[in-house]
């Protein structure tokens, strides 16, 4: 790490590298301009294309030469420190220039600016709970005073935290196993299988469900490729009208501040579906509906109905 | 694999087997059911030759070979309580080639042909058994795709058979009770054509009125 007897020596090579990187640029730069003014005229084609491919090795050889110096140059760079509180934009506020770019301190706005609104947002959200405009339950949100005091949660939380939620999730429900992916950068994917009743596909945002697609415990998951298929439908009704409940689900289950109490409300909930097969209609005491087992299955009780049995 | 069960339906009194058939068709397509082509499950029946019988007196095993149209390209081989093999449709072949151990039954051939009917995730299959050129019984057979232990769906089965069999629904498998959490395969529902045609064989004897 570079201390502040070593900044000076650091300094220098940080100006040499800047030179080297300047004269690689113009070297590349020149053998694309070689490459883009062709064969020049002379009398003879072999005339031609010997003189062209001199000029081009010449050029790619300079190229090659100042590619080696950034190099050794390079390994006497040393990262920057980087435990400043506020990572790399942290950083910002060495810049001498505050006058052209005063990024630093626009940087400090945004950032409060944003904190306010998710504060007001979640102020917001809790309002709005309690004048519940939902339709399959009268589920109201704990009185707002008794709820600890609502921390400004970032958005984007670590991978390592989702992890951690995600795996007690996991241990919690000994007939669910949950195998959690991130095919495409940080957001994950869990494939969630319930028992020998069906299997799950949940992807998530950060710690927020996004989508959930429900297919049944025989019916394969993964596309020719290997991934995740969180596209298409399973091919039972059964299963697809658990999906539109799992999406209904998530509708439901809302906490900005918490995202993993949701998450884990959400898996309790959808663990109710080990009896799928097993559980009859609590309203109408019967199993098939229209071909149809009960289905829905109520986000307090986790009771199983039918879908037209549980108005 | 899917859960079946296969149970038989009894002709009922004073009727042919073609009408009761036609009969149970009516109500599953009152039910809502949609036709979805046909299907056939065959059986013949290999006795052990006399030449490999230990001398200790020993009754030989009956086999059973059986094909499923549901599963064209394989054949399968059952014992009576016993294992269940699942081979490539080349079986057959292989079995004129074991004549010196296993000899064909004369006369056993029995099979069952009929409709699909699809209903929802339920298949069900109707189809009137045939030993030789007489019709002795009906078969049904009824699968449920998104559940895969049998045990789990059976009440579900149950109340499904009850909307169109009446009062004649069948008691419960052995495959649904005796294994709790294993998944399901081809070969339960074959154990259970097996015995139901064992079952249908011994009634030939009966006067066909009453047949049940």
């Amino acid at each position: 790490m570079a201390g502040p007897l070593s900044v000076g020596v650091n300094l220098e090579a940080f100006s040499q590298a800047i030179g080297a990187i300047q004269a690689l640029r113009s070297s590349v730069s020149r053998v694309f301009d070689c490459l883009g003014d062709g064969l020049r005229n002379r009398e003879t084609l072999e005339g031609r294309e010997k003189a062209f491919i001199a000029r081009f090795r010449d050029n790619l050889h300079s190229v090659h030469r100042d590619l080696h110096e950034l190099e050794r140059l390079s390994n006497l760079v040393c990262k920057p420190l980087e435990n400043h509180p506020l990572h790399n934009s942290g950083l910002l506020s060495l810049d001498p220039a505050q006058d052209k770019t005063p990024l630093y301190s626009q940087l400090l706005q945004a950032y409060k600016w944003s904190s306010k609104l998710q504060c007001h947002a979640g102020l917001a959200a809790g309002l709005l709970n309690q004048q519940s405009l939902k339709r399959s339950a009268n589920q109201m949100g704990a009185p707002a005073k008794r709820r600890p005091k609502a921390q400004p949660t970032m958005l984007l939380l670590p991978p390592q935290y989702v992890d951690d939620v995600i795996s007690r999730i996991d241990r919690m429900f000994p007939e669910m196993s949950i195998q959690l992916s991130r095919p495409n950068g940080t957001s994950a994917m869990l494939l969630v299988t319930l028992g020998k009743v069906l299997k799950a596909i949940v992807v998530l945002r950060s710690l927020f469900i996004d989508r959930t697609i429900v297919k049944g415990y025989n019916e394969n998951v993964y596309t020719e490729g290997g991934k995740l298929d969180i596209w298409s439908k399973s091919n039972y009704q059964v299963f697809r009208k658990v999906t539109d409940h799992a999406t209904t689900a998530l509708l439901h289950y809302q906490l900005p501040q918490m995202p993993h109490v949701v998450v884990r409300s959400f898996m309790t909930w959808l663990r109710s579906y080990i009896k799928l097969f097993q559980a009859p209609c609590q309203r109408c005491g019967k199993f098939l509906w229209d071909g149809l087992p009960p289905t829905w299955r109520d986000f307090r009780t986790l009771e199983a109905f039918h879908d037209t049995c549980r108005q | 694999m899917n859960i079946k069960n296969v149970s038989q339906m009894p002709v009922a009194e004073g009727k042919s087997v073609q009408q009761t058939v036609e009969l149970l068709t009516r109500k599953l397509e009152v039910l809502g059911a949609e036709k979805q082509g046909t299907f056939c499950v065959d059986c013949e029946t290999y006795h052990t030759a006399a030449s490999t019988l230990g001398s200790q007196g020993q009754t030989g095993k009956l086999m059973y070979v059986m094909h499923n149209s549901e599963y064209p390209l394989s054949c399968f081989a059952l014992f009576e309580n016993g294992p269940c093999l699942i081979a490539d449709t080349n079986f057959d072949v292989l079995m004129v080639k074991l004549k010196g151990f296993f000899q064909s039954a004369k006369a056993s051939k029995i099979e069952t042909r009929g409709t699909r009917y699809q209903y929802c995730d339920f298949l069900v299959k109707v189809g009137t058994v045939t030993m030789g050129p007489s019709a002795r019984g009906i078969s049904v057979e009824v699968e449920y795709g998104p559940c895969v232990v049998a045990s789990d769906c059976w009440s579900l089965l149950l109340e499904f058979l009850q909307s169109f069999l009446g009062s004649h629904t069948p008691g419960a498998p052995a495959v649904f009770g005796s294994r709790h959490d294993t998944v399901y395969g081809p070969a339960d529902t074959m154990v259970q054509y097996m015995e139901l045609f064992n079952k249908i064989r011994k009634q030939q004897q009966v006067p066909v009125a009453g047949i049940r």
